[in-house]
């Protein structure tokens, strides 16, 4: 579904991703885990569109997409949430999700909307103000919301589950693992914590100043001791 | 009872003001150049809030609207309703030499629209064959006779400023409250918000682009043919610029009826009061009023009307249900 082929990006002197290559299939829960500054947020952003990498390629159910914009990439599958929750000012939760829905697939799905608002928990919040009336969870929920309004097949998941509490979080996971099943799609997931996303996904890869130093199972990567030396201070 | 409202503001539009103000020509010009500039203000506002932009450069279109239609008219004998049409539309085709400005945001795509402003300003005084140069244009067509009726009279340009301003209000309104209108407001605080779901957000900023200069061309080229005369320093002044800005956040710029309210009160209370008392230099005052609004309501005189009159209408609910408890 997702090839990225040896993907470079530059700011000024400083490389942020250098020659990264990654594969996701179909209905695939991948983590994608690395200290801070490792290059994660930014790959997302090469993915989405929001980078253009100075080298390298981006491919998604096979098409280069590398020079389609991110409006286009959203079009064609690829959804996304930030790190830090950005809802669109001024409209309710309602219409957070219908302007994601019109523009991501072209049409309105009243019910797909309610079924989103109830699957998230969000149908009481339904029609307050988006900017100033929901909690940090709830917020990570809207992302998520108006990304699955855009009918995605791979969502991008930047931190969902950082800043929450501990019951939170495990609520918050519990949504996740639903909507992989109930959604069927790919899902490549950023996060800190390594019980969470050994919770979560089959496969990690991990990332170190820009480069992917690990790629397989929770087990496998988490005792690379490559991966452990990221973890305790050691550059790459 | 939103109804009920329209109704009253049409019967109050149409019936009550042109009985009771026509023959009074002074008050009725000063009510057209208000509504004149209303209309701009509106298209400024339809930019600034839904395509988040702040112009300085409205002046450009008004000119470009007004002269287009002016030469139709004089050069190729076209009716002036069509040539007023084509000012808009050669309006908003001169707003696709600001689309590279687009990229700009804040001050500088109000300073980029400046100087493109200043840029037509010099083409209408240096193309003196077509444009008649800084001489200017004169014995502009005026405004039709319809069913016997001359539109070009004070009354009849009232009458049309009016339609014209009501049916771009109404415009506003559809889009402000289509999904189009919800991902333009969205676009203000996160672009990447709502391009991460699939607005093309460069498009819909260019169509208000487009729609804010068609709107102001065909204001443009109405002033045209209701003054009969033209001339670069006139036409693309920046007045035309300035008083609706000040119009538009006086009265509110994120509201609907705010840039109407404010330029007909703007312009009005300049020009029937203040101006008698200061005759010169009256629009500090008009300045001073905005510094005013500003610091006290920066979101303008509807919203701050509306917030009173809210909390008038919330305390008369409560009053009679406290008599009862008492």
């Amino acid at each position: 579904m997702l090839k990225l082929d040896a993907i470079t990006v530059q700011f000024g002197g400083l490389t942020a991703l250098k020659g990264v290559s990654l594969a996701i299939g179909a209905e695939e829960v991948v983590g994608l885990v690395g200290p801070n500054g490792a290059g994660k947020t930014t790959l997302f952003n090469v993915i989405s569109g929001l980078a253009r990498p100075s080298g390298g390629e981006v491919f998604f159910n096979r098409d280069n997409v590398l020079k389609a914009p991110m409006y286009k990439r959203a079009r064609m599958g690829i959804g996304r949430t930030f790190q830090i929750p950005q809802p669109m000012h001024e409209l309710t939760v309602r219409q957070n999700l219908l302007v994601a829905q019109r523009f991501g697939t072209g049409k309105v799905n009243l019910e797909k909307i309610e079924e989103i608002l109830t699957f998230l928990h969000l149908e009481g919040k339904a029609d307050r103000d988006a900017a100033q009336d929901l909690s940090l969870s709830e917020l990570k929920a809207l992302e998520v919301g108006k990304a699955l309004a855009t009918d995605p097949q791979l969502l991008l998941l930047d931190e969902v589950l950082a800043g929450l509490e501990t019951a939170s979080k495990r609520a918050f996971m519990k949504t996740l693992t639903e909507l992989h099943q109930k959604y069927r799609i790919s899902i490549l997931i950023i996060e800190h914590d390594i019980e969470t996303i050994s919770s979560l996904c089959r496969r990690v890869c991990v990332l170190n100043y820009g480069q992917l130093i690990a790629d397989g199972t929770p087990q496998e990567v988490f005792s690379n001791p490559e991966v452990i030396k990221s973890y305790t201070g050691g550059g790459a | 009872m939103k109804l009920q409202r329209l109704i009253m503001v049409l019967i109050l539009l149409y019936g009550v003001v042109p009985f009771v103000l026509n023959g009074n020509n002074y008050v009725m010009s000063i009510l057209v150049a208000s509504l004149t500039i209303a209309g701009i203000a509106l298209a400024w506002a339809l930019l600034g809030n839904l395509g988040g932009m702040v112009s300085f450069g409205h002046a450009a279109f008004f000119g470009v609207g007004s002269y287009i239609s002016a030469l139709m008219t004089m050069k190729l004998g076209v009716p002036v309703p069509l040539a007023m049409l084509l000012g808009g539309i050669g309006a908003a085709v001169a707003s696709i030499a600001v689309l590279p400005a687009l990229r700009l945001s804040g001050p500088y795509f109000a300073l980029a629209i400046l100087a493109y402003a200043h840029i037509f300003k010099i083409l209408a005084t240096e193309f003196a064959s077509i444009t008649g140069g800084s001489g200017g244009l004169l014995g502009i067509p005026a405004l039709p006779t319809l069913f016997g009726y001359n539109l070009g009279s004070k009354l009849g340009a009232y009458l049309i400023i009016t339609t014209i301003v009501l049916v771009f209000a109404f415009i506003y309104s559809r889009i402000r409250n289509s999904y189009y209108g919800f991902a333009l407001r969205a676009m203000h605080d996160s672009e990447d918000a709502t391009r991460v779901v699939g607005v093309h957000s460069t498009l819909l900023k260019a169509l208000m682009l487009f729609l804010s200069a068609f709107m102001t061309g065909i204001i443009g080229a109405f002033n045209a043919h209701y003054i009969n005369f033209l001339e670069p320093d006139y036409a693309f002044q920046s007045g035309w610029t300035m008083l609706p800005v000040v119009a538009a956040i006086f009265g509110g710029y994120r509201t609907l009826t705010g840039p109407l309210v404010g330029a007909v009160v703007v312009y009005s209370v300049d020009q029937l009061i203040l101006k008698s008392i200061i005759p010169s230099g009256h629009q500090i005052v008009l300045g001073a009023l905005l510094g005013v609004m500003i610091l006290f309501s920066p979101d303008g005189l509807m919203p701050l009307l509306g917030k009173k009159l809210g909390r008038r209408r919330a305390e008369t609910v409560r009053t009679p249900q406290t008599e009862t408890i008492c």
